[in-house]
């Protein structure tokens, strides 16, 4: 019998109450919890240094022809009242065991509605990830998630290592996508890019999130931190005319290669002082009008130091986990699950002395 | 909890938030594979430095300095293991002895006891003084310790010691030297308090204004009333000092006095007029007559002096009053001038070297309040060194303890220390032999009022903070107040 845990909504901010998403939490708990019952009174190796997922790069986009438009596309601030969401969300592995791995996933939807910022944080989730039940919490995370199989490969599993993002990818394609569908009239900042067809991003469930968020009026915005893009050999965010921001540049001759579907336009932007431009992708199936003006209100209605939102900075910070969280989840296990914690020497450091970075960085 | 660091005599601990310990209290680090254990005093609880918790409190307030409203599904319960990591303290704790074999106590902290197996509990004070013996058979109740116990030490552990009670003004010091004062008298000592202020004439009266149980040995000694000396009672060597000390004459006019002393001994004419009129008379320099002239006049109009044998007896009588049954003979200071004060105080002493050297008093507790006020520069060193061999065993009392010179903290046995919020008087007093600064820095800053510090032998080195135990005196010298509405 899998423990059960009684889910009440906010009453803040109501989840649709579609059977695939309100199983969704509940699920994911009864899942953390069967994994975490199979570990009962071992041993565990704490990580040395704990990995934390949730940077994320821009997918690889082929781009033979590679231009960037001359024409600038000034932007004008617009203060028209409108609410600006984001989703983020983290991963980190915690401790190993002899049979696997013990990792978190958190994830967090941020919104600024009249001047104040509010919140909804899910977890953390604590998994314990072992190569006979990774292939079962993963796909009936899917399952419950998303309401599908992969796609490409029904039998896809990730792989031990690839786990955390893995899990914490679903759980902020399920947050976009409940975000997509309750917000109005909105815009829905997401950290990365429009970019589909990876196993972690489903081409059907990033038109599903997009197709949501037009019916509701949303637009949705997807910010990139780091990009791998290049014009005439140079990062395109570091090639910025010497104009006063806010701006944007628009990229032409872009062409995703199979099986990658880019479902934005791409734009660098750089929306205020310094020297920071970021990636952004906008719902291509919007007019060109509604993509400018949808920066126009972000510029208007949410703090941009630096030039990134910072409702999308809050989800990030918010879900991100600190070493106290970690010692506390760390605390947690042992203690409800009787766990021992074991503290294996570092071999790098043992071998190595100060050129030996720890396992995280070997 | 458990043991995190140790570093000299201190020790860290880490304390969780459902094991409370606070400044002043003992723990028990006790290795049991090693067979000994380390008694550990808190001197200071801190944050613990956990990793992280700097985000974690700026995370908590983005928004423009408020904390951020939202809501947090967290259905593993993970938050309360945060707060309960986040609430980690790390008590700072000085070593203060090894034990061994579960008895056997020593000073040492040179052993390290194990990080992963030892285990670490409060230790009671009334456990602390079992294992420390500090007990006795003439008990003294200073008051209750934290835990509710009775802090007693032992009137002996004051014999033949030099004490200092400092602290604030207001904070209980003469409240517990008058504790310390009837505790004596009780076990029939032989106490002399200097009292500057009139705060101890009333120790034999209860506070509705009874006679106590001390009454009949409590004796207050007023000079120029009830307390007064004849010449001829007076050794030439004590009226020389309170000469030159006291009213600063020089050496050639010292030389005189001393030959008009002689003089009129041998002709047994010591009397206030018949010394008027030697000095008048004598045959010298005119400037030593006006000299000897001015300092006569001081010791005549401090009405001390007297012709009159038969008044001037009291002291003597009270003095082996106390030797037979135990008393304390107050030197009411109240209204007296500085160089009388000074005249006073420099008989009293000399009086009191001379009755013990003569073996007519056994030993004598000596409470001096104050005493930078009354006591000569030479006499601070005297007072500790060769007045101690004599039998005058001082207790200074004070709340400027820079006027207390370093050596004599140096060489204090006993420390009753109350609250102090400078920095400059706690550095003054941390000098002490029989503390460590860093306790005395600690801990002091934080005592409430009627709390003491105990440091130093009566308490076997262990210090323990005390609530001091109320005592049924009346009170007396408190401060005039302009906006004090008359009860009466």
């Amino acid at each position: 019998m899998i423990e059960q845990y009684t889910i009440t909504t906010t009453p803040k901010y109501n989840f649709p109450q579609k059977p695939t998403d309100t199983t969704l939490p509940q699920r994911l708990l009864e899942l953390s919890i069967h994994s975490l019952k199979h570990i009962q009174n071992q041993q565990i190796q704490l990580n040395q240094q704990p990995i934390q997922q949730n940077n994320k790069t821009d997918t690889q986009i082929h781009a033979p022809s590679l231009n960037l438009k001359p024409t600038l596309i000034p932007i004008k601030p617009k203060n028209q009242e409108t609410l600006v969401a984001a989703v983020d969300t983290s991963s980190i592995k915690i401790g190993e065991t002899k049979t696997g791995a013990l990792i978190a996933i958190r994830g967090a939807t941020i919104w600024k509605q009249n001047k104040r910022y509010r919140y909804i944080r899910l977890g953390p989730f604590i998994f314990h990830i072992t190569e006979e039940n990774k292939t079962e919490v993963y796909n009936a995370l899917q399952r419950a998630y998303l309401g599908q199989q992969n796609e490409q490969n029904h039998n896809y599993t990730p792989n031990t290592a690839q786990m955390p993002t893995r899990l914490a990818t679903l759980l902020e394609r399920w947050l976009q996508l409940t975000t997509a569908k309750t917000m109005s009239n909105s815009l829905i900042l997401l950290d990365g890019s429009l970019t589909a067809g990876t196993p972690d991003t489903p081409t059907n469930v990033m038109r599903e999130i997009l197709e949501n968020a037009r019916k509701m009026g949303n637009t949705v915005l997807a910010f990139s931190k780091m990009t791998t893009m290049r014009f005439n050999g140079n990062l395109i965010t570091d090639i910025l005319p010497k104009i006063t921001p806010p701006f944007m540049l628009e990229l032409s001759g872009l062409r995703a290669k199979p099986p990658l579907v880019s479902f934005g336009d791409i734009y660098v932007a750089r929306l205020a002082n310094g020297n920071y431009a970021f990636r952004l992708d906008i719902d291509r199936e919007l007019p060109n009008q509604k993509k400018v003006e949808a920066v126009e209100r972000l510029v208007g209605n949410d703090l941009l130091a630096q030039g990134y939102p910072e409702t999308l900075r809050l989800a990030h910070i918010l879900c991100t986990f600190t070493a106290n969280e970690v010692i506390a989840m760390q605390h947690f296990i042992t203690r409800r699950y009787g766990l021992k914690i074991i503290n294996r020497p570092d071999m790098h450091k043992l071998l190595f002395g100060p050129f030996g970075k720890g396992e995280a960085n070997a | 909890m458990k043991l995190y660091k140790k570093e000299g005599n201190i020790v860290q601990i880490l304390s969780f938030p459902n094991e409370t310990a606070e400044k002043g209290d003992y723990l028990l680090i006790e290795d049991a594979d090693a067979g000994k254990a380390l008694i550990a005093q808190v001197i200071d609880v801190q944050f613990a430095s956990i990793p992280g918790v700097l985000e974690e409190l700026l995370r908590s307030l983005p928004d423009g300095g408020e904390i951020m409203q939202g809501e947090d599904f967290d259905p593993l319960e993970i938050a309360p293991h945060i707060t309960y990591i986040q609430d980690a303290s790390l008590l700072v704790c000085k070593i203060r002895a090894t034990i061994e074999n579960g008895e056997n106590l020593s000073p040492t902290s040179a052993w390290l006891p194990s990080r992963s197996q030892s285990t670490i509990k409060k230790l009671s004070i009334p456990t602390l003084l079992k294992l420390a013996r500090i007990n006795g058979e003439l008990p003294i109740v200073l008051g209750g310790t934290k835990d509710a116990s009775l802090l007693t030490i032992d009137a002996s552990s004051l014999d033949g010691r030099l004490n200092i009670i400092t602290g604030k003004k207001e904070t209980g010091k003469s409240h517990l030297s008058k504790l310390l004062i009837s505790s004596l008298v009780g076990y029939k000592a032989t106490v002399v308090v200097f009292d500057l202020n009139g705060e101890y004439l009333s120790l034999g009266m209860t506070s509705d204004g009874k006679k106590n149980a001390f009454y009949d040995k409590i004796h207050v000694l007023t000079p120029a009333q009830n307390f007064k000396v004849a010449l001829k009672q007076l050794n030439l060597h004590v009226l020389l000092e309170i000469l030159i000390h006291a009213l600063h004459l020089p050496g050639t006019s010292a030389r005189e006095f001393r030959r008009i002393w002689q003089s009129l001994k041998e002709r047994n004419m010591l009397t206030l007029h018949d010394l008027g009129e030697a000095i008048r008379n004598w045959h010298c320099n005119q400037h030593v007559r006006d000299a000897l002239f001015s300092r006569y006049h001081a010791l005549v109009n401090s009405g001390f002096f007297t012709d009159n044998v038969a008044e001037a007896t009291l002291l003597e009588e009270c003095l082996f009053r106390a030797k037979e049954q135990g008393g304390a003979i107050i030197i009411n200071l109240r209204n007296t001038s500085p160089i009388d004060r000074q005249i006073v105080v420099e008989y009293l002493l000399g009086k009191l070297v001379e009755l013990l050297t003569g073996w007519k008093l056994k030993a004598v507790f000596l409470f001096a309040e104050e005493a930078h006020l009354y006591l000569r520069e030479t006499y601070w060193d005297d007072i500790v060194t060769r007045m101690r061999h004599f039998g005058i065993f001082t207790t200074f009392i004070t709340n400027q303890p820079d006027t207390i010179r370093e050596n004599i903290y140096r060489q204090a046995d006993n420390i009753f220390l109350f609250n102090f919020t400078n920095e400059h008087d706690l550095e003054v007093v941390s000098r002490a032999a029989r503390v460590d600064a860093e306790t005395v820095k600690s801990i002091a800053r934080d005592l409430p009022p009627h709390h003491c510090l105990v440091l130093g032998k009566v308490v076997r080195d262990f210090p323990i903070v005390v609530k001091i135990r109320a005592l049924d005196v009346k009170t007396m010298g408190e401060t005039r107040l302009f906006f004090k509405t008359d009860q009466s």
